[in-house]
């Protein structure tokens, strides 16, 4: 398919759905792809089945602090520039990109890459939902390093990373950003499509324009629109999609702690007012408490849409007194193993349980 | 004693207020040319109090740049400039604008380098050769307007001035409007609204130039001052230079006025109008600000607007025959001709108001044979369109009081479900006007600080600073400025207390608050 202008405002806001409150607003993002696909050519998104296995693909997208990014604009040809000087860097010539995380702004980086370069963009990504951190990543929970990686900043300097951790990287790559303006844009996790196909959250650039698009035909009421999302959900390794909660806003309490906004959001039930619904945040909503009981948590998805509209709140617009609609969706497989569990669980939030996917706790 | 006058798309209403006082209030037809609607108002006024002639201020609020950008009419060409290179490239100004309004205004765009970063280090060095290059180039193509906009000017402006600085050397006639002078944090948000404002400057020397023939014909010699936006005032002379900071003054001074009106702080105001309602709320007596990004006529902005809920009912709202649905199509202004009450042949929602007894307006003997039932039915229709706009709006557990305003409020029904307390201040059709006569002026500033490198309270005292420069030299009397409003958001991923500081104050107008303390002197 390729990917056309009336595809890409589905895309941004089906992917601030599934940013789970997180992600970055996608308005910057989207009016790069769509100035990309004005100045190059629509660029086409294609199954990662389409690949033979020794493709050579590269995850493409923004890291640092979005808020900076408000000033110091992005450019339509830093992900080209990026990927030349991993090419020149490493030798090989790229077949084609995938999005670090389907949620939030990075959703749309690669489309502006693949449309400056002629390649297609593989419908699928790393997380299925926004997530903050690198090691984070289905890729990078495979087993494969984001490293070599080039990242470029707003002058178009590059600065190339190796021979380091995916800790290490995490850390060293949220320095660079910091250091050069708070946002930067990077190509990472140089791979063949044979370990990606084993990673890869198939369909989710498919799955978030279509949601975008009953979004925006679908406008209104939060639960008939929910209705109308339930069977996109079905045909994909996502779980079940349910409402947990609907009601007002009654407190937000959030600060910067180690670098990230965290805090959380005390909500009241339209039907009993003596109930009242706890969610923590940091960047993204994380959990779901009625009284002591756990509804949901991360990794499985947790999104705040407008009860009114339908319309996704990310967690940095939540405030006193919107009337809201929490939606929990079962996180695709990838997050539910192990050692995924040991890099995207509750605890490596802060939290002191471990996950319970949500069909579960719900049963 | 004050004037309070608002300029709307069908009539231009004045207030005579002595202190808090409504002394008269009148309402004649808005004209085409804004001046002669205030020449009459002003004169009925005077007719019908002769204290008129002796106000010390006058606070006019006006839709006019609102429509104008809307209707994309009265806008001119403007050169936009950008210092933010090498960032942003691939994204000129007016990216995102809609074809035809980026057609009336857009064309010329020069991006050069310069600006700043968050943590207040130089983006790039502005190169003083490509100004000279720029301003060659205004100069050739005859250009009369610039919007100029540089990355993280709220924080330093200091490359928007040096480049007005050489600009207003070469051409002196050339009519410049800087970003940090009229938007917030969020370039091509603050760079749009630059821009909008520098394409007004035209129609706003000729819609201020009006306003002052109207009040010189009224022998009216005190300051005069325009609605913004939030609900403060600017000096008619700043507003000759900020045309768009009257966008949405509109329902902001109708929310203003109902707080005034009925002493109530907290409350939800519905103003009914001819076509529409407009739902918002108080809180602390000033109305509840939108989060979103507000678009004026497609173009995205960041203005402060009130947080409105608009719904396609109103007095003059077509009634279908059943009762079983009232607006959205409305006779409008020409209710007046068309409704049955006035002699039409349209049912309207005015009519149904006369037949239920809730208004006394044209011929009511003409109604007299509608059916109850319908009458009924569509005030019931009404009455579940308002309630189900206050619900949305009403923000916490307890319900809040309901003030009704408008020329249309007779057509909401005398209770609503629910046991909701429901406010009718006498004046209600005139508190648009009185919003604007009650205003005070305001100032805000904003800023990025790391609370790593200075304290809170130095940050926000800093902040404090800057806007109450902004208020007094916008009219207000610097003793009397107070912070209306502190606003702190943390930034994430950023790990040193990285936080967007935003304080807003508000301060009595110069003038009036000398004469008042002259009057009460000893």
């Amino acid at each position: 398919m390729k990917l056309q202008q009336h595809h890409l405002q589905d895309l941004a806001s089906g992917a601030a759905f599934l940013a789970t409150g997180g992600g970055g607003d996608p308005f910057l993002s989207l009016l790069c792809a769509q100035q990309a696909i004005k100045q190059f050519d629509a660029a086409e998104l294609i199954s990662i089945d389409a690949l033979p296995d020794d493709a050579a693909i590269v995850a493409v997208g923004s890291v640092g602090a979005p808020t900076t990014s408000l000033e110091l604009l992005p450019s339509i040809d830093d992900p080209a520039i990026a990927m030349r000087a991993f090419e020149r860097h490493t030798g090989l010539n790229i077949d084609a990109v995938v999005s670090f995380e389907i949620g939030g702004a990075n959703s749309l980086i690669p489309i502006v890459a693949a449309a400056a370069a002629g390649i297609p963009v593989i419908d699928g990504d790393g997380m299925g939902r926004a997530l903050p951190e690198v090691q984070m990543m289905t890729y990078s929970i495979a087993g494969i390093s984001p490293t070599p990686s080039i990242a470029v900043d707003y002058a178009g300097n590059t600065a190339t990373f190796e021979g380091i951790t995916v800790l290490e990287y995490e850390e060293q790559i949220r320095e660079f950003a910091m250091a050069r303006g708070g946002m930067v844009t990077t190509v990472e996790f140089g791979m063949n499509a044979g370990q990606l196909r084993s990673c890869l959250v198939p369909d989710t650039v498919s799955l978030a324009i279509s949601i975008g698009e009953v979004l925006r035909i679908d406008r209104g009421d939060a639960a008939q629109l929910i209705d109308r999302l339930q069977p996109l959900f079905a045909p994909t390794p996502y779980g079940e999609m349910r409402i947990l909660f609907s009601g007002t806003v009654a407190d937000v309490a959030t600060s910067v702690v180690g670098g990230y906004d965290i805090g959380f959001a005390l909500l009241r039930s339209d039907r009993d007012p003596t109930k009242q619904i706890k969610v923590d945040i940091k960047n993204e909503y994380l959990t779901v408490w009625d009284g002591p009981k756990l509804l949901a948590s991360v990794p499985d998805l947790i999104t705040f849409v407008d009860t009114e509209t339908g319309q996704p709140i990310n967690s940095e617009r939540l405030s006193f007194g919107q009337r809201v609609t929490i939606v929990g969706i079962g996180c695709p497989p990838h997050f539910r193993t192990a050692d995924a569990l040991a890099v995207v669980g509750p605890r490596c939030f802060g939290f002191d349980f471990d996950f319970t996917p949500i069909e579960q706790l719900l049963a | 004693m004050r004037i309070g006058i608002d300029v709307g798309g069908t009539h231009t209403d004045a207030v005579l207020l002595d202190g808090d006082d409504v002394v008269e209030t009148c309402k004649v037809l808005t004209s085409a040319d804004v001046e002669s609607g205030i020449v009459n108002v002003l004169a009925q006024l005077q007719e019908q109090s002769s204290l008129t002639a002796s106000a010390d201020s006058v606070m006019i609020g006006t839709t006019q740049f609102t429509n104008a950008v809307i209707e994309r009419r009265s806008l001119r060409p403007v050169a936009a400039i950008r210092l933010g290179s090498p960032s942003g490239r691939g994204l000129p100004p007016f990216v995102g604008w809609p074809d035809d309004i980026a057609k009336a205004i857009g064309g010329v765009t020069f991006e050069l380098e310069g600006g700043y970063l968050y943590n207040g280090s130089i983006l790039a060095s502005l190169n003083d050769t490509k100004v000279e290059a720029v301003v060659d180039e205004l100069r050739r193509l005859q250009i009369e307007a610039v919007a100029i906009t540089s990355a993280f000017a709220p924080m330093n402006a200091a490359p928007e001035l040096h480049v007005k600085q050489c600009i207003r050397k070469a051409l002196p006639h050339c009519r410049i409007t800087m970003s940090h002078e009229i938007g917030r944090v969020g370039l091509l948000e603050r760079e749009n609204a630059a821009i909008l404002n520098a394409s007004l400057l035209h129609f706003s020397d000729h819609v201020i130039d009006g306003i002052e023939k109207a009040l010189a014909n009224a022998k009216l010699t005190c300051p005069v001052f325009i609605s913004q936006n939030d609900g403060t005032l600017m000096a008619v002379s700043f507003a000759r230079q900020f045309p768009a900071l009257t966008f949405a003054s509109g329902p902001t001074n109708s929310l203003r006025g109902a707080a005034k009106l009925t002493g109530l702080n907290e409350a939800i105001v519905i103003d009914i109008g001819g076509t529409t309602t407009d739902i918002g709320v108080l809180r602390g007596g000033f109305p509840r600000e939108s989060n979103l990004v507000v678009e004026v006529g497609g173009v995205r902005t960041n203005f402060r607007m009130p947080d409105i809920l608009a719904m396609g009912v109103g007095g003059g709202s077509l009634v279908n025959a059943d009762g079983l649905s009232v607006g959205p199509k409305s006779v409008g202004h020409k209710l007046v001709k068309d409704a049955l009450v006035f002699g039409g042949s349209v049912l309207t929602a005015s009519d149904i108001a006369v037949a239920a007894g809730q208004a006394d307006m044209g011929n009511t003997s003409v109604i007299k044979g509608l059916d109850s039932k319908l009458v009924s039915s569509s005030l019931n229709v009404i009455e579940k369109m308002l309630a189900a706009g206050i619900q949305k709006m009403n923000p916490g557990k307890t319900q809040l009081p309901v003030i009704l305003v408008g020329g249309g409020a007779c057509i909401a029904p005398r209770a609503l479900s629910g046991s909701i307390q429901i406010v009718r201040p006498d004046h209600c059709d005139v508190a648009n006007a009185i919003g604007a006569a009650i205003a005070q002026v305001g100032g805000e500033a904003e800023k990025f600080v790391s609370y790593s490198d200075m304290s809170r309270e130095d940050a926000i005292e800093q902040v404090r600073h800057d806007a109450t420069l902004k208020a007094v030299s916008a009219g207000a009397d610097l003793n009397t400025v107070r912070v209306n409003d502190i606003e702190e958001v943390a930034i994430p991923y950023m790990d040193n207390g990285s936080t967007r500081i935003r304080v807003k104050v508000i301060g009595e107008v110069a003038e009036l608050n000398a004469k008042t303390k002259a009057a009460s002197a000893p």
